[in-house]
């Protein structure tokens, strides 16, 4: 291929801004937005919610519905077909002509982005139909290739198959293939891989890199993950409240961080090798001054460099053992013995032989009081359900789960309801497990009321307003509601309501894997500060490995219903045994300086081939 | 799919089964006598004893519900004789001394008045009329109300949508036997040479030239009338779903796709609104074919709901029940086929 025709500009966007215009007040969501993409190249766009990165590409293609949005600025696209056009004055059926054709996108939730009516090929087929001049058979041929090429299994099934059929990770190959079929010079991918498992996460990644390299297509990679943006991308830019805080390449984002901002997100992500005593947060970074929101740097702030960051807070080998030794020698708080629980699954009217799906397939272990016991596995090995089975919420088979020398599975409904006291689970998604119609101080102190906790409201509620202020929220979001909040603000009144019963005993399911890096070091930090506080012992539930090693001392690895492998935390990072879990550690983008220069010069080698 | 066929089916005929049990008892508590009524005011009480002995009215009440189920089942006892042979029009399977188990159609019996006609005769001769209204009516108003709402949707804030919705909240809150009324004097009587609509008539009338002929043109209004009430909450609830699911994410994806307009409505968008629509829809439907008494009386359309009403007064406990059960069989029917359609618009609806 020419270097000339490598490095030619596919899209340059300038001063693109974005403001949102209310009846009284105009917020602005971006803020004069410059950058510049060649074909072939990849570009991450990195900030936390609300840093304006996915508002820019939706402006960028037309697809934001508000009418109170205004969009201003230029975005010189270098069409196939017209040569260089600026897509935000184009008609709206011009757009459409480039839309899916030669500017793609991908977003983050698959299965709602895929429409739940409609077969897969369909969905496929669709897009090759509208830009090229083909024949429906052509067109089905076309898209069981594309099946082929982001590596579905089955394609010929999947071509016929609904999305609700598939799971996360083929969702979102289906996805890229819609997303890859018409050949764009230029794909958007907006947190394509934040819903998935790591191992998915990988072979997405493969994907698009291969993408990048054999048919020379640009990206623009979002996330709020810089692990993931060291993985693919050449340059980056992060942002923060709708302003480009740094840009540069990859290699010097991440050994030479520049902005307090950016420093505070590469050092948030918990690590795959060190183990922390707490996060650091971005706030142990940056100040930002209280009256324009705007980051002085510098001056009172913790941290000045990730490096120090780590430093001063690793946990010695020492320091590990001898809490450790304390830990275990003690009787267990919660004993598991040979827990079984199978989901029935009939197959047809006619064949009534039953078959059973192993949620849960024999499982013994113990739990130590004051532990965190990290379970990781991908999705569908089991680990949500052997949560629930402990607490009963999903019955198990057959087994025993002992909680201080008292076995639940014998128990009555009332005993069930008494001991749900001392045990609590925090579930993953803390929008759905608020109820949007009760305020936060309702929801605090609802439990309180079903086990008459406390003798009058008036202290119920002195109580809650205590445990907000210990989730580090206000009394005065008492009176407010759900949607008032952040995902991370609701996470933590879900703990607070989780603490409302002094449990001993609390199940933290994937609490984490919704949140952005960011807030997810600050509720990691709380969990962990709650512990020494109130005495807990958690069973900690995760896909994510660094999440585990951060928070874990021990660590159980599920795989198809059963535990495979089980130790310490040092050695099974260390020395991992089974290939599954060398496999799931591989999976992780570490965000190392050296992996991300060994992968530049692989690229360079590769174009001057 | 045949499993979910006999589970549901099973589940229908207990239902008719309960409706039947019901309305039987609830009949029977109503005052007045129906041997009487038939007899006329002159008959002698020899005449009046004879006639409640023929209508099986001294029996005792499950006696009489038990011979009412027995006519009814498609599978029966009788007595094995050459009246009842005619009666009930049977083929018998096998005899046992003067019993036989016989297969026939269900039988409904006699109405009371009408000089004795079948039930099941008189029931179909004014069945068309319905059906032909009912269906009519619903297909104006899913036609209109699935497109006002998809407009009014399209046009979220808009004039249009602010007219369609206060026009459909007038739809809604007026009675039908108003809109009847006015309907029939605007357009019937008023303004009839314009429209050459009469303001009363059946689907069949009988002209004293011609014999009894199909008169079409009389089912505008009615229909129309009918139509008035679903078609304005078919809009509303169109609207809603409609908005609901174009602020999904598929529908950006579709609109990212640079698919056309009217595709990303119609094909990714409607597809997905229908489910709300239809379980109105359908119930509308159901509850048309029981009959619409007043539009029925006001614009003088022989109709299910019509006749009903008449048999009610005049104790015509045989007509009461078959009309009872025929409505019951169609709401059955109904749900049916729309737990079909559902399954068949959105393949995450497993029918069992």
């Amino acid at each position: 291929m020419a270097l000339a025709e490598a490095n030619k500009v596919l899209l340059e966007v300038n001063n693109l801004s974005i403001t949102f215009h209310t009846e009284d007040e105009s917020n602005t969501a971006l803020n004069n937005l410059n950058f510049k993409i060649r074909r072939g190249e990849t570009i991450g766009v990195v900030g936390e919610s609300g840093s304006g990165k996915t508002i820019s590409v939706l402006a960028l293609l037309r697809l934001i519905q508000s009418s109170s949005c205004k969009v201003s600025g230029k975005a010189f696209f270098d069409s196939q077909k017209s040569g260089l056009i600026d897509l935000l004055s184009l008609s709206e059926s011009e757009m459409n002509q480039y839309r899916g054709n030669e500017i793609a996108i991908i977003f983050q939730d698959p299965m709602a982005s895929l429409n739940p009516v409609y077969t897969c090929g369909d969905q496929v087929t669709e897009v090759i139909l509208r830009h090229k001049k083909v024949s429906r058979k052509q067109a089905n041929k076309e898209a069981l290739a594309l099946f082929d090429k982001v590596r579905l299994p089955r394609p010929k099934q999947i071509f016929k198959s609904y999305p609700h059929q598939l799971s996360g990770g083929q969702q979102q190959r289906v996805m890229i293939a819609v997303a890859i079929a018409c050949k764009p010079s230029l794909i958007i991918a907006d947190e394509p891989t934040t819903a998935l498992d790591v191992t998915v996460q990988a072979t997405v990644l493969d994907i698009f890199r291969e993408l990048r390299d054999v048919e020379d297509t640009a990206i623009i990679f979002i996330t709020h993950d810089l692990g993931v943006v060291a993985e693919i991308a050449d340059k980056v830019i992060v942002m923060r409240k709708g302003e480009v805080e740094e840009e540069g390449t990859t290699a010097s984002i991440f050994s030479m961080p520049q902005a307090a901002y950016t420093k505070g997100l590469l050092a948030c992500r918990p690590r795959l090798n060190v183990k922390l005593k707490v996060l650091p947060v971005i706030d142990d970074f940056i100040q930002s001054s209280s009256t324009d929101g705007k980051i002085k740097q510098g001056g009172q702030a913790r941290f000045k460099s990730v490096g120090q960051a780590i430093m001063l807070n690793y946990q010695s080998d020492t320091e590990l053992r001898a809490h450790h030794s304390k830990l275990f020698a003690q009787k267990p708080l919660l004993e598991i013995r040979n827990l079984k629980t199978h989901y029935k699954e009939r197959k047809s009217f006619f064949d009534r032989t039953q078959t059973f799906v192993k949620a849960v397939d024999d499982v013994s272990f113990n739990v130590y009081p004051g532990e965190i016991l990290g379970l990781v596995g991908e999705s569908g090995c089991g680990k949500t359900t052997l949560g629930r089975s402990i607490l009963r919420l999903i019955e198990p088979q057959s087994g025993e789960v002992i909680f201080e020398g008292k076995d639940i599975m014998a128990m009555n409904p009332k005993q069930l309801r008494l001991m749900r006291r001392d045990m609590q689970i925090i579930f993953q998604d803390p929008h759905s497990s608020l109820n949007p119609r009760k305020t936060i101080g309702e929801a605090i102190m609802e439990p309180m009321r079903i086990h008459e906790l406390y003798e009058s409201e008036q202290a119920r509620k002195q109580h809650a307003v205590e445990l907000l202020e210990t989730v580090n929220m206000s009394g005065a979001h008492f009176y407010r509601y759900p949607h008032e909040f952040s995902g991370g603000q609701r996470q933590r009144i879900c703990i607070a309501r989780t603490l409302a019963l002094k449990p001993k005993f609390v199940i933290c399911d994937e609490s984490v894997s919704a949140l952005d890096v960011s807030v997810q070091a600050q509720v990691l930090n709380l969990l962990n500060d709650l512990k020494t506080r109130y005495n807990l012992t958690y069973i900690f539930i995760s896909h994510d490995l660094a999440v585990i090693r951060f928070i874990a001392d021990r660590v159980l690895v599920m795989y198809q219903g059963k535990i495979i492998e089980e130790g310490l935390c040092e050695d099974i990072y260390d020395k991992p045994k089974e290939d599954y879990t060398k496999a799931l550690m591989k999976a992780v983008p570490s965000g190392e300086v050296d992996t991300i220069r060994q992968r530049m010069i692989a690229k360079k080698l590769q174009q001057k081939s | 799919m045949l499993q979910f066929l006999l589970k549901r089916l099973s589940y229908g005929i207990s239902v008719i089964f309960g409706v039947i049990v019901i309305v039987f008892f609830v009949f029977h508590a109503l005052p007045g006598d129906p041997a009487k009524m038939v007899a006329g005011p002159n008959a002698s009480t020899e005449d009046i004893h004879a006639i409640r002995q023929d209508m099986n009215l001294d029996k005792s009440l499950p006696h009489q519900l038990f011979i009412y189920f027995n006519n009814l089942s498609p599978i029966s006892v009788h007595e094995h004789s050459v009246e009842n042979a005619k009666k009930y029009e049977y083929y018998d399977l096998f005899t046992i001394s003067n019993y036989a188990l016989v297969v026939k159609a269900p039988y409904f019996g006699r109405s009371y008045g009408k000089h004795g006609k079948l039930v099941s005769t008189y029931l179909i001769d004014h069945l068309s009329g319905t059906l032909w209204l009912a269906f009519s009516a619903m297909f104006f108003a899913s036609f209109f109300g699935v497109l006002f709402g998809i407009i009014a949707a399209l046009k979220q804030g808009s004039t249009i949508d602010t007219f369609l919705v206060s026009l459909s909240v007038l739809g809604i809150s007026v009675p039908s036997f108003v809109s009847a009324s006015v309907i029939s004097m605007v357009f019937g009587y008023y303004l009839s040479q314009y429209t050459g609509l009469n303001s009363v008539g059946s689907l069949w009338e009988t002209d004293s030239v011609m014999g009894e002929q199909l008169v079409l043109k009389n089912i505008i209004l009615p229909a129309l009338t009918l139509g008035i009430r679903p078609l304005a909450i078919l809009t509303q609830l169109t609207r809603n779903a409609m908005l609901d699911v174009l602020s999904r994410d598929f529908i950006r994806t579709a609109k990212a796709k640079g698919l056309r307009y009217r595709t990303v409505i119609f094909k990714h968008a409607l597809k997905n609104a229908l489910n709300p629509i239809i379980t109105s829809g359908s119930t509308w439907l159901a509850s048309l074919l029981a009959g619409a008494f007043f539009v029925e009386y006001v614009f003088n359309w022989k109709g299910l709901g019509y006749i009903t009403i008449e048999a009610v007064n005049k104790l015509d406990l045989p007509v009461v029940m078959g009309a009872t059960v025929i409505i019951a069989a169609f709401f059955i029917l109904i749900t049916i086929i729309v737990d079909i359609i559902y399954a068949l618009i959105d393949p995450r609806v497993v029918l069992k």
